[in-house]
């Protein structure tokens, strides 16, 4: 199995901040990876490492290429959206498709007018003139008409309606994801790429908190809603977060013996969004949860 | 260089003609018009004083009969001047656009969008020096054209009612393909004696936090002020060496194709007349075109640009869109 992504000891300081504090990671292809932190955890700075757009210390190979050094030459093969919408403001949308079919072997007219059909976007109206969703529209789909190993998406889908975010997701499973590619999301809506993901890495001060499959994660983390009378039980065991829904206690676990937590109530898979709160701790809560992921 | 590298930097150059119509188009065409409108406005005024033409057409007549050389020379200076107002402004909308284009994309972040597409920063810099030497030029010079013909083509309409010959009176004595040959390869010339102060413009443009023109400025003007002052107050005089002068210099000794082809002795402290022929080699020629190709300050400019276009791609390397 070939990795697309390999770091060690990615490094990165802006001036005391860590943006990143020595991350390891190993993507393999074939993956869909989301990238989950809170803001200001490191998440775009590592995205930027990966995509040549900032310097680093420590190793990082990005498809065999340093991409730091490399860019011009690494982006054959790795497309990116960032966080809002970036397309020149002044340019027409047949100039934006003009000349990224001119600046990118891999780019294919056809796909991207395909993508384009069913979008309100006329081809001689200059960017600026389209709405913020329509912009994405047709990054995504400038995007998707690339044929690219490694495709990296930096929210997405922000600011744009459910209907466009659901088609968007199941085109990019359905229609562009397969075994030589690999995706790499970011996303503060965890539950919409949440049954899509197949690796999950959570990140916050510059370091990860959690990198495995969602396999494991389905395998290791479970969520225990408590019967009244053995609250007090669960709460002995050690877990990771409580919460408390329409009275009831919820305690989310870390490989506790699944056995005896049946007794205590019932037993549920936990979101990625109430993991992450778990393990993030929650900024809001009065300090327990913060006390327990740490 | 590739096949794909031509490819890449036509695109990319295409690209800044699609970002910048405003300097490419519509720049030269305005001015264009305007010279245009001028002359025209200028021979109606003649013609109100000059009733029925009596004067005009009897100089026109005259004009006709001077030796060839007056005619060229006369020729020559017409046209130059007719166009001088085009490649002066010229000059200013490439500062102003070489201090922009490593900057612009940075402000609105389209950086990345740039950045996500497979070309090195070597290309993207090497784009925007081309357009700034031979694409934004060439516009000018189309612009230049125009007008030239439209200059004769008025003055054909004059000769045919003064009754003379304009092909041998205006056209020929014009010896436009000579004529524009000297101005594009005065254009491409003066790019390269003006390379270092692109490259300056460049280089700020690719790392200042905001309005690089103005840092661009700064910069040189602050250092000369403070030469000026440190060698007033410790040897209380000028410096021999001046920053912001040699600038200013590289600028005035430029060869915009209007310049008066005179060598001013500047030790002697006047001007030096002596070899100053009055005929249309007066105004610009192939030979002292070549002769600013044999200068060392040429050479060490371009050598200096080049230090600093290297600079440019380095920090355009490093830049994003904060």
């Amino acid at each position: 199995m070939s990795l697309t992504i390999r770091a060690r000891n990615l490094t990165r300081h802006y001036g005391r901040t860590h943006a990143l504090d020595g991350v390891d990671l190993d993507v393999p292809s074939g993956r869909i990876v989301g990238l989950i932190g809170p803001n200001g955890a490191g998440k775009t700075t590592a995205l930027k490492a990966i995509l040549g757009l900032t310097s680093f210390k420590g190793e990082l190979e990005v498809l065999g290429l340093n991409p730091s050094r490399q860019r011009d030459r690494l982006m054959q093969d790795v497309c990116f959206i960032a966080d809002v919408a970036v397309l020149p403001r002044w340019a027409r949308v047949w100039q934006v498709i003009d000349m990224t079919e001119k600046l990118h072997p891999r780019f294919s007219r056809e796909r991207c007018m395909y993508y384009l059909k069913n979008t309100k976007i006329q081809h001689k109206q200059k960017v600026k003139t389209l709405s913020k969703g329509m912009v994405v529209q047709l990054h995504l789909a400038l995007v998707m008409a690339i044929d690219a190993k490694l495709l990296v998406l930096d929210e997405p889908t922000l600011g744009l309606d459910i209907l466009f975010r659901k088609r968007f997701y199941s085109n990019l499973l359905n229609e562009y994801f397969d075994e030589q590619r690999t995706i790499l999301i970011t996303t503060h809506q965890v539950e919409e790429v949440e049954h899509i993901l197949t690796d999950l890495m959570f990140i916050k001060d510059g370091q990860l908190i959690l990198n495995s499959t969602m396999d494991d994660v389905h395998e290791r983390y479970v969520e225990v809603m408590a019967k009244p009378d053995r609250v007090e039980e669960a709460r002995a065991l050690g877990p990771l977060h409580e919460r408390v829904l329409f009275g009831r206690h919820i305690f989310l676990f870390d490989r506790t013996d699944l056995g005896s937590l049946g007794e205590l109530g019932e037993i549920h898979r936990p979101s990625v969004a109430d993991l992450f709160v778990a393990l993030m701790g929650d900024e809001y809560d009065n300090g327990l949860a913060g006390e327990a992921a740490a | 260089m590739s096949m794909q590298h031509v490819k890449t930097l036509g695109a990319l150059m295409r690209r800044e003609l699609w970002e910048n119509p405003g300097t490419f188009k519509w720049t030269p065409a305005i001015i264009a018009g305007l010279t245009l409108f001028f002359i025209v406005v200028a021979l109606a005024i003649g013609a109100r004083f000059d009733a029925e033409l009596a004067f005009t057409l009897d100089a026109i007549r005259t004009f006709a009969q001077e030796p060839a050389d007056q005619r060229r020379l006369f020729m020559a200076g017409a046209l130059y001047s007719s166009s001088a107002l085009l490649f002066q402004l010229m000059i200013l909308l490439v500062l102003f656009y070489l201090a922009g284009c490593l900057y612009e994309d940075r402000k609105d972040r389209s950086i990345l969008f740039w950045k996500s597409l497979p070309v090195s920063d070597h290309m993207t810099v090497a784009s925007k020096l081309l357009t700034a030497c031979l694409l934004l030029p060439a516009f000018y010079l189309i612009a230049a054209f125009i007008v030239h013909l439209v200059v004769l083509l008025i003055a054909t309409g004059y000769g045919l009612a003064a009754g003379v010959n304009p092909i041998t009176t205006f056209w020929l004595p014009s010896a436009l393909p000579r004529l524009w040959l000297v101005i594009a390869l005065g254009l491409i010339v003066q790019a390269l004696w003006l390379l270092p102060i692109y490259a300056w413009l460049m280089f700020c443009s690719s790392w200042a936090p905001r309005v690089p023109i103005l840092i661009a400025i700064a910069i040189p003007l602050g250092v000369s002020l403070l030469q000026h002052a440190w060698s007033l107050l410790s040897v209380f005089g000028f410096p021999d060496f001046n920053i912001g002068l040699i600038m200013l210099m590289r600028f005035g000794t430029g060869l915009v194709p209007t310049n008066l082809d005179m060598q001013v002795d500047s030790t002697a402290h006047r001007a030096d007349f002596t070899d100053v022929q009055f005929s249309e080699e007066l105004f610009m020629n192939f030979s002292t075109l070549f002769g600013h190709l044999l200068k060392p300050e040429m050479w060490i400019g371009v050598v200096i640009a080049l230090a600093l276009l290297a600079g440019a791609a380095w920090f355009r390397r490093r830049a994003t869109d904060n």
